[in-house]
């Protein structure tokens, strides 16, 4: 037992967790100060979760290239891990950015909305460097609930209560999924480091047909797909999307996701290599579902977040597209994609938050009608977006679907490529839609709109300057991303 | 002699129940501590094969998931409680702005 | 590749972004029409400027090219900034720039939301060039890309009432068809990165890839799926009869004398040359479609009783052959095709501006309300008279060279086409001769006093006058630059 000890002390690398620390104490002190300062004050904690989500990101640059294991190969802060948390901090960032004005125009000035972002988001740096199941389900744990407190955050309101409700119940739910199938993974290669299940999976080839595999398998990536609101495992998304307010809408759709992606990525590529026919055969059918249910379901959407949450699961089926070529490039294609979309998303709902009134959201398409010459800057800025999600060029959108489709046509799967080319058409659709309605529709008469918040349109720059810097120049980008993945 | 497979088999029908439970139930409640009999079975299914392998791992999985289940616990009922208060119900029918 | 390392002045470059520049700044003056205007004015003028100067001191690219440009733009993938022009880039560029000097005079009198109209036509005019110049596919795709977002605002914000259907109609119709030419684009890139070890998209390193025959049928078919749509033949065209029909006047003179040729422009560039064989295969299936469009839009246009409809069918008739020359595969008719395609841009781009102006002046573009315009606005009449005849292919103006070049061309090689297609030809005198009947003789039925032309409108239509003539009558200095050209393309490579 004292070599136990002695040998956990010893793996102990504080380097390795350095990041996410931060920002958990961060989050904690943030906490304490609010308790010290008269309710409805929340500057100070904007404020102090961009230096914190500032100084983690830094540590996570200079951390890049030089990879840190630690807690017995539990957790790896490697590029994979640092990649991705810089596309978790700047979905932080930007949540945060625009929160501020919406939360006091809707009646919720509460600082402690600020950590529980903060949270989140170490709990999603937690699961992308996670090597051991147990990290990563504490990750996602982490997570997943301080997102059930920020979707239900407006208490008050019924539609944001059912949205936290429903998230927490089926969240909960798939995540009973992916605990039984880890436990029946633990049972067939006695480990639960995803490494020493590859090695153990690999040397054990009989077990590769083994009932119990296969089950801990299909379980373990049914939890993931529920966070990845694949089809079919979607249901809640378009609901509880709807329902949060609007920045943790935006917050939801890219960082969590890309958390969820990052360890479904490491798993399936550390865990279960030698099973990969048998995975992608399983992610090729997926990725067209959730690709067609996505964007067929959306052409009926007439609630802007609504259309936007379908949306976002159509390009959940984009990314698991790079899953099934599992090569160098689709690989790097979804780390890129993660964070061009985080980008892009975050930046069409900003607009959204600027486009709604107080107590009511205004989010239909009729809402808009006329938007965008009553305010040109948010009327170009949307469009840019939506030009992002349809995948235009010269937009981070072209540039990540262009790197996707190209590795899957690598890998031999055209016909993979030429549906999700077709989706792209078909998504147009509704992207234009939102188009047609902002500047062919005469608004209505004496419509208040809000005022335009500086932290707002801050965000919205950030967000325009990251589409094209990543539309235009996806080369250095890129770079980092191949040498991210494995 | 009870083996292991007796153990999982227990584990598997209890996990089997919880999401039925889970999918047939009404009440949130009753719902959320279907997903608490999933979880537990999870637990169960974890120490039989940690004492069947010889292996710590699987213990100390259990203590996590215990953990974290009772902050969902917390934070479950909290949201309940809240939409009681604006609903008089916590009938998952009645969770019905939102289209399922 | 002597041409990339010597150092000279980026001309093409200047060409793709002055109008961007343009863009920009109209957008920023905001709310600022008369500013707006002349900035537009004056980045047109200096592209034109540009172009004209390329067309008299034509430079050496070396490997053939007039001129080339290449710089690094994302290594990793071989995509690169290459802008390369040739004697056939060199006329389009020419036309895109008198075009769009027409297109925003004729924009002049926009009031609603000018600025950005005018910086929506620039932007078109950088996509537009780009298109013309861009000698490496994803560039290609690009531009290719942003010339179809401002076009789609052109019609949707400023056109008239079915304006929403027909922007949608027109936007999803083109996207679908290049999409699909992206799917064909990258799995091309991979073919021929598989076999040489480099990956690149320039279209100079991608010729070499050596393709199986079902291969080349696929990413021919890719390819043509965005050009045919574009161009449009005829199964595929009813996209462009609404757009013509509704978009604003400048805006249909840019999609029917410049947008509608980037599509024959792309089989010229890229479908031909890149899938030699699989495209030698289709030249019989392309003469049948590009016959059946010319009778099937010449009989929609004689039956038309909307001018500006009845226009964009015969654009439909005219680029059908065009699209004969080119399936002829000979020298002759692909010089007259491309030389079509120039004078087409002239005649039948003058004859939407005139249709507009009478629109203006009399509140309706149907032939049953119109007649007896020559006792009232006797110079528009004439004009009218002059690009109709110019249109129909009288000898002596603009079209008829092009027009008698693709005929001789393809008589020579399939002489059963070229009769059917005269046939045609003559079919196109008698709806232009129909217009004309309709329009400017006969009584007059609006009974009200019409201005003639105003300084303006001749400083359009003039200029192009000119051009009509002089292309009718001495063709050669824009032959010239062709020779060179189309030989090395029809015998399957590039200069």
């Amino acid at each position: 037992m004292n070599d136990l000890v002695q040998n956990a002390l010893l793996n102990v690398n504080i380097a390795a967790i350095l990041p996410s620390l931060i920002l958990v104490c961060f989050g904690m002190g943030l906490l304490l100060i609010n308790v010290f300062l008269p309710r409805g004050t929340t500057r100070h904690a904007v404020w102090i979760s961009l230096i914190g989500l500032a100084v983690t990101g830094f540590f996570v640059y200079t951390g890049w290239g030089n990879p840190q294991y630690g807690f017995n190969d539990a957790v790896a802060m490697d590029n994979f891990a640092a990649f991705f948390s810089i596309t978790f901090l700047v979905c932080a960032a930007l949540t945060i950015l625009m929160s501020d004005d919406y939360l006091r125009r809707e009646g919720y000035p509460v600082s402690e909305y600020y950590p529980l972002i903060l949270f989140a988001t170490a709990g999603a740096m937690w699961m992308a460097s996670g090597t051991d199941m147990m990290t990563i389900f504490l990750g996602l744990e982490v997570m997943s609930i301080s997102l059930y407190v920020l979707a239900g955050f407006f208490r008050g309101q019924v539609k944001s209560n059912e949205a936290g409700l429903k998230y927490f119940l089926l969240g909960a739910f798939s995540t009973g999924f992916l605990l039984y199938g880890m436990a029946l993974i633990y049972g067939v290669s006695g480990s639960t480091r995803l490494t020493e299940i590859g090695v153990y999976l690999k040397t054990h080839a009989s077990l590769l047909d083994n009932p119990m595999t296969l089950a801990g398998l299909v379980l373990l990536s049914t939890g993931f797909l529920f966070k990845i609101a694949a089809a079919p495992f979607h249901m809640w998304a378009p609901d509880v999307y709807e329902g949060a307010p609007t920045p943790i809408t935006a917050f939801m759709s890219a960082g969590p996701k890309a958390a969820a992606f990052a360890a479904f990525l490491r798993v399936m590529e550390y865990c279960f290599f030698t099973l990969k026919p048998e995975w992608t055969a399983m992610l090729w059918v997926l990725a067209v579902l959730t690709m067609v249910v996505g964007n067929v379901i959306a052409i009926r959407q007439t609630n802007i977040k609504r259309m936007l949450a379908y949306s976002s699961i159509a390009h959940a089926g984009y990314v698991l597209v790079g899953m099934v070529a599992a090569n160098e490039i689709g690989y790097s294609g979804i780390l890129f994609y993660m964070l061009a979309y985080t980008f892009m998303n975050i930046g069409a709902f900003a607009v959204l938050v600027l486009a709604g009134k107080k107590g009511e959201d205004n989010l239909t398409l009729e809402g808009l009608s006329g938007f965008g010459f009553k305010k040109p800057f948010l009327g170009v800025a949307m469009t840019i977006f939506l030009f992002s999600l349809m995948g235009l060029p010269p937009t981070a959108g072209f540039a990540g679907k262009f790197y996707i489709f190209a590795g899957a046509i690598k890998a031999g799967y055209i016909w993979l490529a030429v549906i999700g080319v077709l989706n792209s058409a078909i998504s147009l659709y509704y992207y234009l839609r939102v188009m047609v309605y902002m500047y062919f529709r005469d608004p209505e008469e004496d419509y208040a709109w809000v005022a335009m918040p500086g932290a707002v349109v801050v965000t919205i720059i950030i967000a325009i300057a990251g589409v094209f810097y990543l539309g235009i120049m996806p080369g250095e980008v890129m770079e980092l991303a191949k040498q991210a993945v494995f | 002699m009870i083996s292991v497979y007796h153990y999982m088999s227990v584990a598997a029908i209890l996990f089997a129940l919880g999401t039925f439970g889970v999918l047939t139930r009404r009440n949130a409640i009753v719902v959320f501590m279907c997903i608490e009999l999933m979880l537990n079975s999870v637990n169960l299914t974890f120490i039989a094969l940690s004492s069947h392998l010889q292996n710590m791992d699987g213990q100390v999985f259990v203590l996590f998931v215990m953990t974290v289940a009772a902050a969902e616990a917390a934070v479950g009922l909290a949201l309940m409680i809240a939409f009681y208060r604006n609903r008089e119900s916590i009938d998952v029918d009645q969770i019905n702005m939102l289209k399922w | 590749m002597t041409a990339a390392s010597l150092p000279q002045f980026p001309w093409l470059t200047l060409l793709v972004m002055l109008p961007l520049a343009g863009a920009l700044l109209c957008l920023l003056h905001g709310n600022r029409t008369v500013e707006s205007r002349w900035l537009a004015l004056a980045t047109s003028l200096a592209v034109f400027g540009v172009s004209l100067y390329l067309f008299f001191c034509h430079g050496d690219g070396g490997s053939g090219w007039l001129r080339y440009e290449d710089v690094s733009w994302i290594e990793r993938y071989g995509i690169r900034y290459v802008l390369a022009m040739d004697g056939i880039a060199l006329l389009m560029v020419l036309l895109t720039a008198f075009l769009q000097l027409a297109a925003i005079l004729l924009a002049w009198r926009v009031e609603e939301k000018a600025s950005y109209f005018f910086a929506l036509l620039l932007l078109l005019e950088s996509g537009l060039m780009g298109i013309f110049l861009a000698y490496d596919l994803i560039l290609f795709y690009l531009f290719w890309e942003i010339a179809l977002i401002p076009m789609f605002f052109l019609i949707a914000v400023w056109g008239g009432e079915n304006r929403r259907r027909a922007a949608l109609k027109f936007f999803l119709y083109t996207l679908a068809g290049s999409l699909c030419m992206l799917v064909a684009m990258i799995t091309l890139y991979q073919i021929h990165g598989d076999q040489s070890g480099t990956y690149s998209f320039v279209i100079g390193d991608l010729l070499q890839t050596k393709l199986s025959s079902t291969q080349e049928v696929w990413l021919f078919a890719g390819f043509m799926a965005a050009f045919i749509v574009k161009s449009p033949l005829v199964p595929f065209h009813t996209w462009l009869t609404d757009a013509l029909t509704e978009a604003p006047a400048a805006g249909s003179l840019d999609l029917t004398g410049l947008l509608i040729k980037t599509g024959i422009y792309g089989m010229i560039r890229l479908a031909f040359p890149l899938f030699p064989n699989a495209s030698r295969d289709f030249l019989p299936i392309l003469a049948v479609l590009a016959l059946f469009g010319l009778f099937h839009a010449a009989w929609c246009a004689y039956n038309e009783d909307d001018i500006k409809r009845l226009l964009a069918y015969s654009s439909i008739s005219h680029l059908g052959l065009v699209v004969l020359g080119l399936a002829a595969w000979q020298l002759t008719a692909w010089e007259g095709s491309i030389l079509l395609m120039v004078t087409h841009g002239l005649t039948t781009g003058a004859l939407f501006v005139l249709v507009a102006l009478i629109r203006e002046r009399t509140g309706t573009r149907s032939l049953q309300e119109l007649g007896g315009l020559w006792g009232q606005a006797p110079y528009l009449s004439a004009m009218f008279l002059l690009f109709s005849l110019a249109s129909l292919g009288l000898p002596g103006l603009a079209n008829f060279a092009g027009e008698i070049l693709v005929l001789l061309g393809v008589f020579q090689v399939h002489p059963v086409w070229a009769v059917i297609a005269f046939a045609g030809v003559v079919f196109a005198a008698a709806y232009m001769l129909r217009l004309v009947q309709g329009t400017i003789w006969g009584p007059a039925k609006v009974k009200r006093t019409l201005p003639d032309l105003t300084a303006r409108e001749w400083l359009i239509l003039l200029p192009m006058a000119i051009l009509v003539v002089w292309l009718g009558l001495y063709p050669a200095p824009f032959i010239a630059p062709l020779h060179g050209t189309v030989a090395p393309l029809l015998l399957g490579g590039m200069p």
